[in-house]
């Protein structure tokens, strides 16, 4: 199997927690009726998936935060993880970010803040309970031949 | 208001995330035999994994530290055998199939296993 662990785990969980906590703000902006906001705040929040999804995790803003503020402060994991999977959840998250933002532009109501909310609970299940829905998608992708293994 | 919206909203990932926590690792009953694989003498653990699952490369390492002469710790990455993911309905990974030396399948375990659940369940098979 493959074996190429090599960041520490507590970064992605970290940029999680972020990206839960802006993620709230964008549906309490957009339930709140500062609508603009929200789909600002929102639309930078994609930026950063963006980030995250195509330059890897350890580019990602909260990543660099991570490294630089938090770790050091931090006593040394007891293991790495593959960066691939968050890699792959940030990428998931741009993509229901571009579709909540299209739909919102759309004109369809509520598109904003349930779009962040799905976000939102996959962002929180990562960062809280280690759930890695990265994972889950990857393996229903491969079950529909969707993807290949490398 | 918005407050009780975004409260409702935390406390139902909360509920969904102890929900799931508490589905991982347990045992549940599976029928059904092995084959193409390499079987231990006494036993098999089998895991099905893909390549990007965080979970596996710890589950890896409670099976590996499990298996002995005659249990045997095999790990398969499902995109190469499609026929045990239809047949088993895999819909997470890891998910860890326990085959006495026969292989057939005495029992299997949704999501990163405890060493302890799968001990025990090494010492019902034969």
């Amino acid at each position: 199997m493959i074996q190429r662990p090599g960041i520490d785990p507590r970064g992605p969980r970290f940029s999680a927690g972020i990206t839960a906590v802006v993620l709230l703000v964008v549906i309490g902006l957009a339930l709140g009726g500062l609508t603009f906001a929200a789909t600002i705040l929102f639309a930078l929040q994609g930026l950063v998936f963006a980030i995250g999804a195509f330059a890897g995790v350890q580019r990602h803003p909260c990543g660099i935060v991570f490294k630089r503020l938090v770790r050091p402060r931090l006593k040394p994991p007891l293991e790495l993880e593959d960066p691939r999977p968050p890699t792959f959840a940030q990428g998931v998250g741009l993509l229901v970010t571009v579709v909540g933002l299209a739909l919102h532009l759309l004109g369809v109501p509520l598109a904003l803040p349930i779009a962040a909310a799905a976000a939102f609970v996959a962002a929180f299940l990562n960062s809280v309970f280690d759930y890695c829905l990265g994972c889950q998608l990857y393996l229903l992708l491969t079950r529909a031949r969707l993807i290949r293994s490398t | 208001m918005v407050a009780l919206a975004l409260a409702g909203l935390v406390a139902l990932a909360t509920l969904l995330g102890m929900l799931w926590r508490a589905s991982q690792g347990r045992v549940r009953l599976a029928a059904g035999a092995v084959t193409g694989v390499e079987l231990g003498g006494r036993a098999t653990l089998l895991q099905l994994s893909t390549e990007v699952c965080a979970p596996c490369r710890a589950t890896a390492r409670v099976l590996g530290a499990l298996s002995t002469h005659d249990v045997r710790h095999v790990e398969v990455d499902i995109a190469h055998r499609p026929d045990l993911v239809d047949r088993f309905n895999v819909l997470q990974t890891p998910t860890t199939l326990i085959l006495d030396r026969d292989g057939v399948v005495r029992a299997r375990i949704g999501g990163a296993v405890r060493r302890d659940v799968v001990a025990a369940e090494l010492e019902k098979v034969a």
